[in-house]
């Protein structure tokens, strides 16, 4: 444990974190799911995209949780090891049960999580008394976020729709690197004493808002133009929102701002 | 769900021997972390994972390609996925030390030995006072290059066991990325993030690595092989 990475108390409780997260991104999931079906559009995509910006948040809080201890290799580490344990319960999910898939993909990379939080305490030994609970969390993420993404560029929940619009495509690259960002990057860029929970959170809202806008871009030719501009649109939207209250949580946690000007003449 | 017969079960073995050499190669890799980004501490400055996943990527996109011309030889495509991860770490540690030398103005020094087991040289006087070492001395470089080996070889011997599985070169790649990630991180655990190579007193912790990863590559291997393309 070299460095202790700091992070303040916790203002929102993370069971109820936890409960947002998956209700939500599975909800989401299945609303777009189901409401694309029923109108035979791809207009509801972006239900998806929300999800995953729910589940990106509860991702956000497990990588506080567990960094604030000091787990040595960096915070990307975590956020690299969720979506690798996430994209592989959430395939194998998709493969063998297909509509029902995503609930067992996410049980699947809970129960991932929960076995590298033994390996790690027991076997490695890092003794962090969370780490079994924020692996079985950043599992359940991982998979939520990377379903969720493939959901808003494939339209739908269905193996083989998924695997030509996510996988042949190419853009589980995108989903992938983009997902895994948006988990780890909100503490990245937060940690330290002064960390609160809620600045950290609220990044997580718009990294996952552009997470969903890149997975809009995607959709622009598997969905169809209207779908995807639309779920761009609510994405960019959110993105808006949630950095400019992001700006203001940054300046209410500083010492102080303030405007210095241009140099003066012969200043440099 | 595609069957689960001899067939898959060498499968598995091959993917468990896959995330091993990864676990393995991690602890040859030289990372400094933060410390040696501000060259006061030997090794690349940058974290396990991403100079894991940046060798791994580059080594399955060397082994991709040979299996695109010799898609049986299973040896062929797991050197030329070595020869892609070796070839990716080299040169970021090239690049590291040049930076290191010509920029800030440190030699490439050990922290944790006196002298460099394959140069002899002695280091504790070329380390600056308050530091640990900087850049990536020789002995860390040959490390390095036998991390960079054994992680490609790792990976595209996963890819190449899933490759034959569902035959689809984009899941596989993810799905062995998925599983080289997981692996790079829990050894990366097991070395608290920083290591100087082979001759670093923290490589003598590698048996619970190797333990963690093959429980770890089990699972999510017998999970991965039960995936099917589609068909």
């Amino acid at each position: 444990m070299s460095v202790a990475a700091g992070g303040g108390e916790s203002k929102i409780d993370k069971t109820k974190l936890t409960m947002y997260g998956v209700g939500g991104g599975i909800l989401g999931m299945y609303l777009a799911h189901v409401l694309n079906m029923l109108t035979g559009t791809g207009y509801f995509s972006f239900l998806a995209g929300l999800g995953a910006i729910a589940a990106v948040v509860m991702g956000a809080d497990a990588v506080r949780r567990v960094c604030a201890y000091g787990i040595g290799t960096g915070v990307p580490s975590i956020g690299m090891m969720a979506m690798g344990m996430g994209l592989v319960a959430a395939m194998f999910g998709l493969a063998i049960a297909g509509v029902a898939g995503p609930i067992i993909g996410v049980a699947i990379a809970m129960g991932f999580g929960y076995l590298m939080g033994i390996l790690a305490n027991k076997v490695i030994k890092m003794n962090i008394p969370v780490m079994e609970e924020v692996l079985m969390s950043l599992g359940a993420a991982g998979a939520i976020v990377i379903l969720s993404l493939s959901v808003v560029i494939s339209g739908e929940i269905n193996y083989l729709d998924m695997l030509n619009d996510v996988v042949f495509t190419g853009y589980i690259a995108i989903v992938f690197i983009a997902g895994a960002l948006a988990i780890l990057q909100p503490f990245n860029a937060n940690l330290g004493p002064d960390e609160t929970q809620d600045r950290t959170l609220v990044l997580a809202i718009s990294t996952g808002a552009l997470g969903m806008f890149a997975a809009g871009i995607g959709s622009l030719i598997t969905v169809g133009v209207g779908g995807g501009v639309l779920t761009m649109l609510i994405a960019a939207a959110i993105w808006l929102k949630a950095f400019l209250w992001f700006f203001k949580l940054v300046k209410r946690d500083s010492a102080g701002v303030v405007g210095t000007g241009l140099l003066p003449e012969g200043g440099l | 769900m595609s069957t689960f017969d001899a067939t898959t079960l060498v499968y598995v073995f091959q993917i468990i021997i896959g995330g091993l050499l990864v676990g393995v190669g991690v602890h040859f890799v030289p990372v400094g972390g933060a410390p040696a980004a501000m060259a006061q501490a030997t090794g690349v400055g940058t974290g396990t994972v991403q100079l894991a996943t940046g060798s791994g990527l580059t080594g399955l996109i060397s082994a991709g390609l040979m299996m695109s011309v010799a898609p049986d030889n299973m040896l062929l495509i797991v050197m030329s996925g070595a020869v892609g991860a070796m070839i990716m770490i080299n040169v970021t540690m090239l690049v590291g030390n040049w930076s290191y030398v010509y920029a800030v103005g440190v030699p490439p020094v050990s922290g944790k030995v006196d002298y460099d087991p394959i140069t002899k040289d002695p280091q504790p006087p070329y380390i600056a006072p308050g530091t640990v070492g900087h850049g990536v001395p020789t002995v860390s470089y040959v490390s390095g290059t036998i991390g960079g080996l054994m992680g490609g070889a790792g990976g595209s011997l996963i890819y190449y066991a899933l490759m034959n599985i569902n035959g689809i070169s984009g899941l596989s790649a993810f799905f062995a990325i998925g599983i080289f990630v997981v692996n790079a991180v829990i050894a990366s655990y097991n070395i608290q993030g920083t290591i100087e190579g082979f001759h670093d007193p923290k490589f003598k912790r590698l048996p619970k690595a190797i333990q963690s990863c093959f429980v770890a590559t089990l699972i999510i291997g017998i999970f991965a092989v039960l995936i099917h393309g589609g068909v």
